[in-house]
């Protein structure tokens, strides 16, 4: 296995290099979130290391950061379901089913995709005042529970699927939705799983939406919540590197896990152009 | 006529048909709804907002204004500034990202050791949220902390980078390049994938060598590609927030002494946070004209090369 061209290695060296000083602050945030205040940017052996820094964070009298937490869970688990039932059946419709103003909806996914989402924050956030949705759980999902890049990627996934599949499903009885489900949906696994972990990536990291739309801490998410709290943390280095670990850990575990579902997921709808 | 034959046979089909349609508005119906409610609606009233005095506690009585705010944007210095500020945010991370991303896809696409570990170390930095990413380089970045001091080497002041007026704008842009480089480069390694082997196998047998494979081969056959990468690296360091608000104290958007402000924290300071939404609106229809003037050069361009 070892006949990698031997002209590369110079190649490999400057990539090295540089993927040390690219993975470098992450590093730097796991190694402190380690240490005792009084080991901060000092190199100390692993048996100094402590889980102290993550208590503290997790347990500070002055913000209550498990809600933050299950905050942000629970609208990044609202709004990846909606996003996984609302994209695929309208991808489907526009795939392989017959609906006046198809065109329409069409001329309406790429105009959205073309124009900027800020245009609308404002009338928006007046909207949501207006219904006293502010600081709740709905103004951060309802208005994300679709998306017109994957209601795209879907429908490139559905067209996919040959006709006479279909066909013979329904000479067999099954329904236009029993198709949906039974045959469809199965057969559209790697596009569903890309687009979960792009949404997932996307609302676990959000912050121009959340901190728009609260400003009542308890509604925080963890974002919005760090973002507020990290001045006061500085002198607290590890404490707030943990937090900052504790943020990051559940998109980077699940990246790594679906890494090349999100790649992929990134090179076509990247690409869609 | 051939479609006077045809239409007795299109009725025995109808029942089936009408049925059909339905379940075809069953499924498209929830994406419309959404869309219609919470983007046509909210798109149509920031345009007619932008023309009226609407203030947040007032909306009732907003009037008509013409082209008032408008006017006004275009007159306020701290408008300016805040264009400036994005103008140069993309006039430098633009060829910064585009350069980096292709070098290293290229160097990834290479026959080396460890390209999946490679490729995954580039790509996590886009993966984690760019406040928590900032959280940490404003720590390294402080003065006397590793970056602050391994800067000064190449002969940058030993500061705290995101509070010095000269330097907060230039902090944003290496986060912001940081974080977005991975991105590009999984774009251009999708798009290498569609070079054709052959015509390196021909150059080879022809003499020529890497770097001009390189240039006679990859940098020809990747131009669709880097034209897209610059058009969307534009429209993202347009919309540049989520740094800027990390490094903005104390709830003033564009810190330190308004050094980073963006067209983006310009209409949010107004619209949002001073509650002049007719103003807001103004701006953010400004801030769209931008990024479609972007989107339709790109457009023009692409069907010139065809």
């Amino acid at each position: 296995m070892n006949n990698y061209d031997k002209k590369n290695i110079p190649v490999t060296i400057i990539l090295s290099i540089f993927a040390v000083v690219f993975i470098l602050p992450l590093l730097y945030a796991l190694y402190t979130s380690f240490l005792k205040l009084s080991d901060i940017d000092k190199l100390v052996g692993i048996q100094h290391w402590t889980l102290e820094s993550y208590l503290r964070f997790w347990k500070d009298p002055n913000y209550d950061i498990p809600r933050w937490f299950m905050n942000t869970v629970i609208m990044t688990l609202i709004t990846v379901a909606g996003n996984v039932v609302i994209n695929s059946m309208a991808g489907y419709a526009l795939a392989k089913l017959k609906f006046p103003g198809k065109t329409l909806v069409f001329f309406i996914i790429v105009a959205t995709m073309t124009i900027p989402y800020q245009v609308v924050l404002i009338p928006v956030y007046v909207t949501m005042a207006k219904l006293n949705w502010l600081n709740t759980m709905a103004s951060l999902t309802v208005p994300y529970l679709y998306q017109c890049l994957f209601v795209f990627m879907m429908k490139q996934f559905f067209q996919s699927i040959p006709n006479e599949l279909l066909e013979a499903a329904r000479i067999d009885g099954l329904s236009k939705i029993g198709i949906f489900s039974r045959i469809m949906l199965p057969l559209s696994k790697p596009g569903i799983i890309s687009m979960i972990i792009l949404n997932f990536t996307s609302t676990w990291n959000a912050y121009l939406v959340p901190s728009t739309m609260t400003s009542n801490s308890k509604s925080y998410v963890l974002i919005v919540g760090l973002n507020s709290v990290k001045d006061q943390f500085f002198d607290r280095t590890n404490v707030i590197m943990a937090g900052v670990v504790l943020i990051t850990l559940p998109v980077i575990l699940l990246f790594l896990i679906f890494q090349r579902h999100y790649i992929e997921g990134v090179a076509t709808s990247g690409l869609k152009g | 006529m051939v479609s006077g034959q045809i239409k007795p046979i299109r009725k025995v089909h109808k029942t089936g048909k009408e049925s059909d349609t339905l379940i075809g508005l069953f499924f498209i119906f929830p994406f419309i709804a959404l869309w219609f409610i919470w983007f046509f609606l909210p798109f149509m009233q920031s345009f007619i907002r932008s023309f009226q005095d609407a203030n947040f506690i007032s909306l009732e009585d907003a009037k008509f204004i013409g082209l008032t705010n408008y006017i006004n944007i275009l007159k306020d210095p701290e408008f300016h500034s805040a264009l400036l500020h994005s103008v140069i945010i993309v006039a430098v991370s633009v060829p910064a990202i585009t350069i980096l991303s292709l070098l290293i896809a290229l160097a990834v696409n290479q026959n080396i050791m460890a390209k999946g570990l490679f490729r995954t170390i580039y790509v996590v930095p886009y993966i984690t949220s760019p406040i928590a990413a900032a959280t940490v380089f404003m720590v390294l970045f402080r003065k006397d902390n590793l970056m602050a001091k391994a800067m000064s080497v190449f002969g940058f002041p030993n500061t705290t980078w995101f509070s010095d007026v000269n330097l907060a704008l230039f902090f944003v842009i290496i986060l912001f390049v940081w974080w977005q480089v991975g991105f590009f480069v999984i774009i251009y390694l999708a798009g290498l994938q569609d070079v054709p082997k052959e015509l390196y196998e021909a150059a080879t047998v022809d003499g020529a060598g890497t770097f001009r494979r390189f240039l006679n081969i990859t940098v020809p056959s990747l131009k669709p590609v880097t034209f897209f990468v610059v058009t969307v690296v534009t429209i993202y360091a347009f919309q540049i927030y989520d740094q800027v608000a990390a490094i903005s104290r104390y709830g003033v958007l564009g810190q330190p002494a308004g050094r980073t402000t963006t067209i983006i924290t310009y209409f949010i300071q107004h619209g949002i946070r001073y509650m002049e939404i007719g103003y807001g609106c103004a701006a953010v229809v400004i801030f769209t004209l931008i990024i479609l003037a972007v989107t339709f050069i790109q457009k023009i361009l692409i069907g010139k090369e065809d």
